[in-house]
């Protein structure tokens, strides 16, 4: 038998020097940028208790947690498959402000499946929530931060996609669809598979007016001309989704006046994360890659089963994805210093603490190693000059 | 990539393709039957695909390739952003499952049925029923709706083969005129869907070249409701 006890699960990876350095480069810039904005870094675990990690969150999100038994209390554990629940449940229970509060993070996340191109199961996902406001203003500084996250990132040649879930869930209300009715058609939306969706739409006993409006849902995806045509093809829609159609308008007609270079694409009939999401939903794409690279919109219920409904909104991404598509300026490697070895030197040794003090790499031969300063990629070495260690180029 | 500003050279249609599109066929029926459709789109292949070896076909617009693949790569190839669209039998959609594309036309081509077969005298209500297929999902969910566990042995070719030597007692398989089933024994038994071609399209190219792949669907769903 082959050793491939180096082998790693699928959907697993690890990350070597060089990719190491660009990411964590990265990641440092992207936390102190949103540092900037007033976002505050919150660290949450890793592992938590099963039902506190799943509540409120649906079906998709629990089939995507990997579970364990904790021996200590018997009780079901997961491993988080997606931060943004726990953020929320830190804003609703523990800080507890009236205040709008700015919260961000990152970390790695394990998924049973992936959802993703090169089909990772442990993306290492960064993302920025922000609580306290109902209204465009907010999801358009998340759609700012989102922006700003990929063109740190190097991502270029960026597409917004706009949509809201209100629409097909006022829809389904109106129609009176049962959750079985309500999930098969959702599946059907999700694919824009038109005849599945009007033969569907055929079986249930709906009302003329219900099944036209939501046949037209899959059609209603373009430029800005969709909101003119949403108004005539849902006129006969609840005030929700009325609403909802003017709410993605005010957006769309903000973000083309505050960030006028990205082509914006409206779909109204797009339900990502759907289970939680309550409003506005929006990805951005990048064009040979057939997911989206990063995603959020609006969740205000989240927080209820946690002791407080607040409004909020936010988006993720994860950072390995971004370094894949991205275009990154070339990142400088430090030159390091090379210091030969030598007994007992305390000259040497107070040289080398110094250098490292102001900021030089300095590596240490070691006694009998192979290689040279050379093949150990430095650019400079300490040399013995006149009882002085000096650096000098190699 | 791509050159860009494609100079149309086709009096069929008004379409212009000023967005570079990749199109996935397998060759074969499917192929033969969407070839019709896309001319009626202003899309011709410049090669001859009898007799090129070549995988990657041009057509009479710089901007638009051909790519000729398996039958059941096509949805992988499209979910992946590798072609902006393609064409592929729903028996195919229903095995992939459909995640990352959508699938706004049935093109009507490359019609036939998903059907439960076997031998006239067969037990459908029997316990733990073994059943050969290459449709491992789509025979899973039939039974299942229908309330009934069943073993699945999953096969890639010559399905009437598996109850004759005793191998299943029953087979999932496309039934287009049903000869070989019944030079082989077998007859049909229970219908499970109507399997046609449908046009799928990459999430991503949907939204980033919406202008050119509307237009293209638009076209197309027009030259299928003329028939």
């Amino acid at each position: 038998m082959h050793n491939e006890r180096w082998l790693l699960p699928e959907g697993i990876d690890e990350l070597l020097p060089e990719q190491a350095r660009a990411l964590e480069h990265l990641r440092r810039r992207l936390l102190d940028h949103y540092a900037s904005w007033g976002y505050e870094l919150v660290i949450t675990p890793f592992i938590e208790y099963l039902e506190s990690l799943l509540t409120g969150t649906g079906k998709d999100l629990d089939l995507q947690t990997f579970k364990l038994t904790d021996q200590l209390s018997g009780r079901q554990l997961g491993i988080r498959a997606d931060i943004t629940p726990q953020v929320a449940r830190i804003d609703a229970h523990h800080l507890r402000r009236d205040e709008p509060t700015r919260l961000c993070y990152i970390g790695t996340v394990l998924r049973t499946r992936s959802d993703g191109f090169a089909a990772s199961r442990s993306p290492l996902q960064i993302g920025a929530e922000l609580y306290g406001h109902a209204g465009i203003e907010s999801d358009l500084e998340i759609l700012s931060l989102m922006l700003e996250t990929l063109n740190t990132a190097g991502v270029e040649d960026i597409y917004l996609d706009l949509g809201h879930v209100g629409i097909f869930r006022g829809l389904a209300r109106q129609a009176g669809l049962d959750a079985d009715q309500e999930a098969a058609l959702f599946e059907a939306l999700q694919r824009k598979a038109q005849p599945e969706i009007d033969a569907l739409i055929g079986e249930f006993s709906v009302t003329d007016e219900c099944a036209a409006m939501l046949s037209a849902l899959a059609g209603l995806n373009g430029d800005d001309e969709v909101i003119n045509k949403a108004r005539i093809a849902l006129a006969n829609a609840d005030d929700d989704v009325l609403a909802a159609i003017d709410y993605v308008a005010a957006l769309g007609a903000a973000l083309t006046q505050t960030l006028p270079g990205v082509p914006l694409h409206y779909d109204l009939a797009e339900l990502r994360a759907y289970h939680y999401q309550t409003g506005v939903v929006f990805a951005a794409f990048v064009p040979g890659l057939g997911n989206e690279v990063a995603r959020g919109g609006r969740y205000d219920h989240i927080g209820e089963v946690f002791g407080r409904a607040r409004p909020a909104t936010g988006f993720s991404a994860d950072l390995k994805t971004l370094m894949r598509v991205a275009r990154p300026e070339p990142l400088a490697v430090p030159e390091s210093i090379f210091a030969p070895w030598a007994d007992n030197d305390p000259g040497l040794l107070q040289r080398i603490r110094e250098l490292r003090r102001a900021g030089r790499v300095v590596v240490r031969e070691l006694p009998g190693q192979a290689g040279d300063a050379a093949s150990m990629a430095c650019s400079h070495q300490l040399q013995l000059v006149n009882g002085e260690w000096q650096v000098s180029a190699l | 990539m791509h050159p860009s500003g494609a100079q149309l050279s086709d009096a069929d249609t008004d379409m212009n393709f000023h967005t570079p599109l990749t199109i996935a066929l397998s060759k074969g029926r499917i192929f033969k039957d969407t070839l019709p459709l896309l001319k009626a789109a202003g899309i011709e292949p410049v090669d001859d695909p009898d007799t090129t070896r070549k995988l990657i076909l041009d057509t009479n617009h710089d901007n638009v390739k051909l790519v000729l693949i398996r039958a059941t790569d096509v949805p992988t190839y499209v979910q992946w952003g590798a072609a902006d669209l393609g064409v592929t039998g729903k028996d195919t959609l229903m095995e992939h499952g459909g995640d990352g594309l959508y699938e706004p036309l049935d093109l009507q081509i490359a019609k036939c049925g998903m059907w439960v077969a076997g031998f006239p005298d067969a037990d459908l209500a029997a316990r733990r029923l073994r059943i050969a297929t290459k449709y491992v999902r789509a025979a899973r969910d039939h039974f299942a709706a229908k309330g009934q566990q069943v073993e699945i042995i999953k096969l890639y070719g010559s399905m009437e083969l598996a109850p004759i030597v005793g191998l299943s007692d029953l087979i999932v398989d496309l039934v287009e005129t049903g000869n070989t089933l019944k030079a082989n024994g077998l007859v049909t038994l229970e219908h499970m869907h109507d399997i046609s071609s449908r046009l799928v399209v990459n999430k991503a190219s949907w939204k980033m070249k919406h202008a050119t792949l509307s237009e293209l669907v638009e076209e197309l769903r027009s030259v299928v409701e003329k028939g």
